[in-house]
Protein backbone atom coordinates (compact mmCIF):
# COMPACT_ATOMS: atom_id res chain seq x y z
CA UNK A 1 0.00 0.00 0.00
CA UNK A 2 2.81 2.35 0.95
CA UNK A 3 4.50 1.95 -2.42
CA UNK A 4 1.23 2.55 -4.21
CA UNK A 5 0.87 6.01 -2.71
CA UNK A 6 3.63 7.66 -4.76
CA UNK A 7 2.24 6.12 -7.92
CA UNK A 8 -1.11 7.55 -6.97
CA UNK A 9 0.57 10.91 -6.26
CA UNK A 10 2.24 10.83 -9.67
CA UNK A 11 -1.11 10.03 -11.29
CA UNK A 12 -2.71 12.91 -9.36
CA UNK A 13 0.22 15.10 -10.38
CA UNK A 14 -0.36 14.20 -14.02
CA UNK A 15 -4.06 14.91 -13.63
CA UNK A 16 -3.31 18.23 -11.92
CA UNK A 17 -0.84 19.11 -14.64
CA UNK A 18 -3.45 18.54 -17.32
CA UNK A 19 -6.15 20.28 -15.31
CA UNK A 20 -3.77 23.15 -14.57
CA UNK A 21 -3.16 23.68 -18.25
CA UNK A 22 -6.87 23.56 -19.03
CA UNK A 23 -8.40 25.39 -16.08
CA UNK A 24 -5.55 27.04 -14.12
CA UNK A 25 -7.44 26.65 -10.83
CA UNK A 26 -5.34 27.97 -7.93
CA UNK A 27 -4.53 25.41 -5.22
CA UNK A 28 -3.72 26.12 -1.55
CA UNK A 29 0.06 26.46 -1.20
CA UNK A 30 2.00 25.82 2.00
CA UNK A 31 3.73 28.83 3.57
CA UNK A 32 7.21 29.50 2.22
CA UNK A 33 10.37 31.31 3.36
CA UNK A 34 11.64 32.15 -0.12
CA UNK A 35 12.82 30.38 -3.20
CA UNK A 36 16.10 28.75 -4.18
CA UNK A 37 17.74 27.77 -7.40
CA UNK A 38 19.78 24.57 -7.32
CA UNK A 39 22.00 23.45 -10.15
CA UNK A 40 24.19 20.42 -10.70
CA UNK A 41 27.35 21.41 -12.55
CA UNK A 42 29.95 19.19 -14.18
CA UNK A 43 33.43 20.71 -14.08
CA UNK A 44 36.11 19.27 -16.33
CA UNK A 45 39.29 20.15 -18.21
CA UNK A 46 38.48 17.71 -21.00
CA UNK A 47 35.96 19.27 -23.37
CA UNK A 48 35.25 15.91 -24.99
CA UNK A 49 33.73 14.68 -21.72
CA UNK A 50 30.97 17.34 -21.71
CA UNK A 51 27.50 15.86 -21.99
CA UNK A 52 26.06 18.45 -24.36
CA UNK A 53 23.49 19.74 -21.86
CA UNK A 54 21.90 23.02 -22.93
CA UNK A 55 20.84 24.16 -19.45
CA UNK A 56 21.50 27.84 -18.68
CA UNK A 57 22.05 29.53 -15.33
CA UNK A 58 19.29 31.93 -14.28
CA UNK A 59 19.74 35.66 -14.90
CA UNK A 60 19.85 36.18 -11.14
CA UNK A 61 23.16 34.30 -11.04
CA UNK A 62 25.36 36.15 -13.55
CA UNK A 63 28.73 34.86 -14.74
CA UNK A 64 28.31 31.58 -12.95
CA UNK A 65 31.01 29.78 -14.92
CA UNK A 66 33.53 32.55 -14.29
CA UNK A 67 32.74 32.54 -10.61
CA UNK A 68 33.04 28.76 -10.42
CA UNK A 69 36.43 28.93 -12.15
CA UNK A 70 37.70 31.17 -9.32
CA UNK A 71 37.18 28.33 -6.88
CA UNK A 72 37.47 25.14 -8.93
CA UNK A 73 40.51 24.71 -11.15
CA UNK A 74 38.70 23.52 -14.30
CA UNK A 75 38.25 24.95 -17.81
CA UNK A 76 34.70 23.85 -18.58
CA UNK A 77 31.56 24.10 -16.45
CA UNK A 78 28.35 22.55 -17.70
CA UNK A 79 24.97 22.73 -15.99
CA UNK A 80 23.52 19.23 -16.10
CA UNK A 81 20.23 20.01 -14.39
CA UNK A 82 18.48 22.72 -12.42
CA UNK A 83 15.60 23.19 -10.06
CA UNK A 84 13.66 26.26 -8.86
CA UNK A 85 12.17 25.35 -5.51
CA UNK A 86 10.07 27.03 -2.82
CA UNK A 87 11.48 26.75 0.69
CA UNK A 88 8.53 25.43 2.63
CA UNK A 89 8.21 26.79 6.15
CA UNK A 90 6.81 23.64 7.74
CA UNK A 91 7.74 20.88 5.34
CA UNK A 92 10.99 19.60 3.95
CA UNK A 93 11.88 20.88 0.49
CA UNK A 94 13.75 18.87 -2.11
CA UNK A 95 16.06 20.41 -4.68
CA UNK A 96 16.60 17.79 -7.36
CA UNK A 97 18.49 18.92 -10.45
CA UNK A 98 19.48 15.27 -10.79
CA UNK A 99 18.45 12.01 -9.18
CA UNK A 100 22.16 11.30 -8.66
CA UNK A 101 22.97 14.29 -6.47
CA UNK A 102 20.28 16.31 -4.74
CA UNK A 103 19.50 18.33 -1.67
CA UNK A 104 16.99 18.30 1.16
CA UNK A 105 16.27 21.63 2.82
CA UNK A 106 14.54 22.40 6.12
CA UNK A 107 13.89 26.02 6.91
CA UNK A 108 15.01 27.37 10.29
CA UNK A 109 13.35 30.73 9.65
CA UNK A 110 14.56 34.11 8.42
CA UNK A 111 18.13 35.16 9.24
CA UNK A 112 18.71 38.28 11.34
CA UNK A 113 20.20 40.46 8.61
CA UNK A 114 18.52 39.08 5.52
CA UNK A 115 18.39 35.67 3.96
CA UNK A 116 17.17 32.44 5.47
CA UNK A 117 18.57 29.92 7.94
CA UNK A 118 18.59 26.41 6.52
CA UNK A 119 19.45 22.88 7.47
CA UNK A 120 20.89 21.25 4.37
CA UNK A 121 21.44 17.62 3.53
CA UNK A 122 23.33 16.67 0.39
CA UNK A 123 22.25 13.25 -0.85
CA UNK A 124 23.91 10.97 -3.34
CA UNK A 125 21.19 8.46 -4.18
CA UNK A 126 20.54 6.69 -0.84
CA UNK A 127 23.48 8.17 1.06
CA UNK A 128 23.77 11.45 2.95
CA UNK A 129 27.10 13.03 2.07
CA UNK A 130 26.93 15.98 4.44
CA UNK A 131 24.54 17.67 6.83
CA UNK A 132 25.01 21.36 7.33
CA UNK A 133 23.47 24.40 9.00
CA UNK A 134 23.79 27.47 6.84
CA UNK A 135 22.58 31.00 6.27
CA UNK A 136 21.75 31.57 2.63
CA UNK A 137 21.62 35.15 1.39
CA UNK A 138 20.64 36.63 -1.99
CA UNK A 139 23.42 37.19 -4.53
CA UNK A 140 25.73 34.96 -2.50
CA UNK A 141 25.55 31.41 -3.85
CA UNK A 142 26.76 28.32 -2.08
CA UNK A 143 29.17 26.11 -4.06
CA UNK A 144 29.29 22.53 -2.80
CA UNK A 145 32.24 20.58 -4.18
CA UNK A 146 30.94 17.04 -4.67
CA UNK A 147 32.39 13.76 -5.92
CA UNK A 148 34.82 13.34 -8.80
CA UNK A 149 33.47 12.05 -12.09
CA UNK A 150 35.22 11.36 -15.40
CA UNK A 151 38.36 13.17 -14.31
CA UNK A 152 36.31 16.21 -13.38
CA UNK A 153 34.06 17.06 -10.48
CA UNK A 154 30.36 17.42 -9.75
CA UNK A 155 29.43 20.69 -8.09
CA UNK A 156 26.13 21.60 -6.51
CA UNK A 157 25.22 25.29 -6.66
CA UNK A 158 22.52 26.65 -4.37
CA UNK A 159 21.34 30.24 -4.62
CA UNK A 160 18.62 32.17 -2.82
CA UNK A 161 16.44 34.01 -5.27
CA UNK A 162 15.34 37.54 -4.50
CA UNK A 163 11.65 37.92 -3.72
CA UNK B 1 36.49 7.44 52.92
CA UNK B 2 36.75 10.53 55.13
CA UNK B 3 34.52 13.50 54.41
CA UNK B 4 36.41 16.54 53.04
CA UNK B 5 35.70 18.54 56.20
CA UNK B 6 37.43 15.90 58.35
CA UNK B 7 40.45 15.86 56.00
CA UNK B 8 40.62 19.64 56.22
CA UNK B 9 40.39 19.59 60.02
CA UNK B 10 43.16 17.01 60.21
CA UNK B 11 45.50 19.17 58.15
CA UNK B 12 44.68 22.26 60.16
CA UNK B 13 45.28 20.32 63.38
CA UNK B 14 48.67 19.08 62.14
CA UNK B 15 49.67 22.57 61.01
CA UNK B 16 48.68 24.08 64.34
CA UNK B 17 46.09 26.34 62.81
CA UNK B 18 43.30 25.52 65.29
CA UNK B 19 42.51 27.73 68.23
CA UNK B 20 42.23 26.27 71.71
CA UNK B 21 38.55 25.40 71.54
CA UNK B 22 38.76 23.82 68.06
CA UNK B 23 41.82 21.80 68.97
CA UNK B 24 40.17 20.41 72.12
CA UNK B 25 37.07 19.44 70.18
CA UNK B 26 39.08 17.80 67.41
CA UNK B 27 41.26 15.86 69.81
CA UNK B 28 38.10 14.62 71.50
CA UNK B 29 36.93 13.35 68.09
CA UNK B 30 40.29 11.60 67.60
CA UNK B 31 39.93 9.79 70.90
CA UNK B 32 36.44 8.65 70.01
CA UNK B 33 37.36 7.50 66.48
CA UNK B 34 40.15 4.88 66.27
CA UNK B 35 40.42 5.14 62.47
CA UNK B 36 40.82 8.91 62.65
CA UNK B 37 43.34 8.49 65.47
CA UNK B 38 45.42 6.11 63.39
CA UNK B 39 45.37 8.43 60.40
CA UNK B 40 46.31 11.39 62.56
CA UNK B 41 49.25 9.47 63.99
CA UNK B 42 50.47 8.38 60.53
CA UNK B 43 50.26 11.92 59.16
CA UNK B 44 51.99 13.38 62.18
CA UNK B 45 54.84 10.87 61.80
CA UNK B 46 55.13 11.68 58.09
CA UNK B 47 55.14 15.40 58.76
CA UNK B 48 57.80 15.02 61.48
CA UNK B 49 59.98 12.93 59.14
CA UNK B 50 59.83 15.59 56.41
CA UNK B 51 60.66 18.38 58.85
CA UNK B 52 63.61 16.39 60.21
CA UNK B 53 65.21 16.13 56.77
CA UNK B 54 64.63 19.70 55.57
CA UNK B 55 66.08 22.74 57.35
CA UNK B 56 63.46 25.27 58.39
CA UNK B 57 65.55 28.14 57.04
CA UNK B 58 68.23 28.31 54.34
CA UNK B 59 70.86 30.96 54.03
CA UNK B 60 70.85 32.97 50.76
CA UNK B 61 74.15 32.30 48.98
CA UNK B 62 76.25 35.42 48.41
CA UNK B 63 73.70 37.58 50.26
CA UNK B 64 75.74 40.77 49.98
CA UNK B 65 76.03 40.53 46.22
CA UNK B 66 72.29 39.76 45.94
CA UNK B 67 71.30 42.82 47.99
CA UNK B 68 73.66 45.13 46.11
CA UNK B 69 72.22 44.02 42.75
CA UNK B 70 68.67 44.82 43.92
CA UNK B 71 69.75 48.30 45.01
CA UNK B 72 71.43 48.93 41.65
CA UNK B 73 68.31 47.86 39.81
CA UNK B 74 66.04 50.12 41.93
CA UNK B 75 68.36 53.07 41.27
CA UNK B 76 68.31 52.42 37.53
CA UNK B 77 64.48 52.32 37.50
CA UNK B 78 64.32 55.71 39.27
CA UNK B 79 66.66 57.28 36.72
CA UNK B 80 64.63 55.83 33.80
CA UNK B 81 61.38 57.20 35.26
CA UNK B 82 62.86 60.70 35.66
CA UNK B 83 64.11 60.74 32.06
CA UNK B 84 60.67 59.61 30.77
CA UNK B 85 58.93 62.47 32.63
CA UNK B 86 61.37 65.03 31.15
CA UNK B 87 60.81 63.73 27.60
CA UNK B 88 56.99 63.69 27.81
CA UNK B 89 56.46 67.14 29.36
CA UNK B 90 57.25 69.37 26.28
CA UNK B 91 55.36 67.07 23.89
CA UNK B 92 52.32 67.15 26.15
CA UNK B 93 52.44 70.93 26.30
CA UNK B 94 52.58 71.39 22.52
CA UNK B 95 49.82 68.80 22.06
CA UNK B 96 47.52 70.74 24.42
CA UNK B 97 48.12 74.04 22.58
CA UNK B 98 47.48 72.29 19.22
CA UNK B 99 44.21 70.87 20.54
CA UNK B 100 43.06 74.38 21.47
CA UNK B 101 42.93 75.42 17.77
CA UNK B 102 39.35 76.03 16.56
CA UNK B 103 39.54 74.13 13.26
CA UNK B 104 40.15 70.95 15.18
CA UNK B 105 36.61 71.03 16.56
CA UNK B 106 35.17 70.70 13.05
CA UNK B 107 37.68 67.99 12.15
CA UNK B 108 36.72 66.11 15.31
CA UNK B 109 33.06 66.21 14.34
CA UNK B 110 33.89 64.79 10.91
CA UNK B 111 35.97 62.03 12.48
CA UNK B 112 33.10 61.08 14.80
CA UNK B 113 30.73 60.94 11.81
CA UNK B 114 33.12 58.68 9.88
CA UNK B 115 33.51 56.33 12.83
CA UNK B 116 29.71 56.19 13.28
CA UNK B 117 29.23 55.45 9.55
CA UNK B 118 31.80 52.67 9.60
CA UNK B 119 30.35 51.10 12.72
CA UNK B 120 26.80 51.15 11.33
CA UNK B 121 27.79 49.63 7.98
CA UNK B 122 27.11 45.89 7.81
CA UNK B 123 30.28 43.83 7.95
CA UNK B 124 31.16 41.70 4.93
CA UNK B 125 30.16 38.60 6.90
CA UNK B 126 26.62 39.93 7.20
CA UNK B 127 26.30 40.24 3.44
CA UNK B 128 27.20 36.77 2.24
CA UNK B 129 26.02 33.24 2.87
CA UNK B 130 27.52 31.31 5.77
CA UNK B 131 28.14 27.70 6.64
CA UNK B 132 27.54 27.50 10.39
CA UNK B 133 28.31 23.82 10.89
CA UNK B 134 28.69 20.66 8.90
CA UNK B 135 28.75 16.95 9.64
CA UNK B 136 29.71 14.07 7.39
CA UNK B 137 28.40 10.63 8.38
CA UNK B 138 31.22 8.89 6.45
CA UNK B 139 34.45 8.83 8.43
CA UNK B 140 36.68 9.32 5.39
CA UNK B 141 34.97 12.48 4.20
CA UNK B 142 36.25 15.89 5.29
CA UNK B 143 34.66 19.28 4.80
CA UNK B 144 36.37 22.60 4.22
CA UNK B 145 34.32 25.80 4.25
CA UNK B 146 35.38 29.28 3.23
CA UNK B 147 34.17 32.39 1.45
CA UNK B 148 35.82 33.25 -1.84
CA UNK B 149 35.74 37.01 -2.44
CA UNK B 150 36.68 36.70 -6.12
CA UNK B 151 33.80 34.33 -6.80
CA UNK B 152 31.56 36.11 -4.32
CA UNK B 153 30.45 32.69 -3.14
CA UNK B 154 30.57 30.56 -0.02
CA UNK B 155 32.20 27.20 -0.56
CA UNK B 156 31.59 23.87 1.14
CA UNK B 157 34.21 21.48 -0.20
CA UNK B 158 33.70 17.76 0.34
CA UNK B 159 36.93 15.82 0.08
CA UNK B 160 37.40 12.08 0.34
CA UNK B 161 34.13 11.17 -1.37
CA UNK B 162 33.95 7.97 -3.35
CA UNK B 163 34.39 8.76 -7.04
CA UNK B 164 31.41 8.27 -9.34
CA UNK B 165 32.29 5.53 -11.85
CA UNK B 166 33.17 7.00 -15.24
CA UNK B 167 30.71 4.72 -17.01
CA UNK B 168 27.86 5.95 -14.84
CA UNK B 169 25.59 8.32 -16.73
CA UNK B 170 24.74 11.41 -14.67
CA UNK B 171 21.62 12.96 -16.12
CA UNK B 172 20.03 16.20 -15.07
CA UNK B 173 16.44 17.37 -15.10
CA UNK B 174 14.87 20.80 -15.21
CA UNK B 175 12.31 21.53 -12.51
CA UNK B 176 10.33 24.75 -12.32
CA UNK B 177 7.94 24.13 -9.46
CA UNK B 178 6.75 21.53 -6.98
CA UNK B 179 3.65 20.54 -5.08
CA UNK B 180 3.90 18.86 -1.74
CA UNK B 181 1.30 16.48 -0.35
CA UNK B 182 1.80 16.44 3.44
CA UNK B 183 -0.69 13.63 3.99
CA UNK B 184 1.09 11.40 1.53
CA UNK B 185 4.54 12.72 2.53
CA UNK B 186 5.37 13.16 -1.11
CA UNK B 187 6.43 15.99 -3.40
CA UNK B 188 5.69 16.14 -7.10
CA UNK B 189 8.15 18.06 -9.27
CA UNK B 190 7.02 19.74 -12.49
CA UNK B 191 8.97 21.03 -15.47
CA UNK B 192 8.48 24.44 -17.12
CA UNK B 193 5.64 23.08 -19.25
CA UNK B 194 3.80 21.93 -16.13
CA UNK B 195 4.38 18.25 -16.76
CA UNK B 196 5.18 16.15 -13.68
CA UNK B 197 8.70 14.76 -13.84
CA UNK B 198 9.28 13.13 -10.49
CA UNK B 199 7.54 12.20 -7.26
CA UNK B 200 9.74 12.07 -4.17
CA UNK B 201 8.72 10.11 -1.13
CA UNK B 202 10.51 8.42 1.75
CA UNK B 203 10.70 4.67 2.22
CA UNK B 204 10.30 2.85 5.53
CA UNK B 205 13.95 3.58 6.38
CA UNK B 206 13.48 7.31 5.75
CA UNK B 207 15.53 7.31 2.56
CA UNK B 208 14.27 9.30 -0.43
CA UNK B 209 12.79 7.36 -3.31
CA UNK B 210 11.77 8.58 -6.74
CA UNK B 211 8.97 7.75 -9.06
CA UNK B 212 9.68 9.10 -12.51
CA UNK B 213 7.25 9.78 -15.30
CA UNK B 214 10.02 8.87 -17.73
CA UNK B 215 12.73 6.23 -17.40
CA UNK B 216 16.19 7.39 -16.38
CA UNK B 217 17.79 8.99 -19.45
Amino acid sequence: MRTLLPALALWIGCALGVAGQENAAPSAKPATEGKVWGGLVFATNDGTELTGSQEKAPATLPQLNTRLSKVFDFKHFEILGQHHQDIFREYESWVVPSRDLFLKIDSNGPADRGGVKLHLQVWREQQVLVKSDAVLRPDSPLFIGGPKWKGGRLIFVLSLERK
Amino acid sequence: MKPPSEEHDLIRWLDGEMDETERAAFEARIKANPALAQEAEEMRALSAGIRAHLPAEMAVPHADFFNSQIQVRIGQMEIDEARRREAVAPVLGSLLSWLRQSWLTAAGAVAVAVVAFLSLRPSSEDAHSLILSSYTPSAGVQTVTFHDDNADATVLMLDGLEEVPADRKISGISISRSETEPEMASTTLFDAAGSPQLVIFRDAAGNPQFWASKPRG
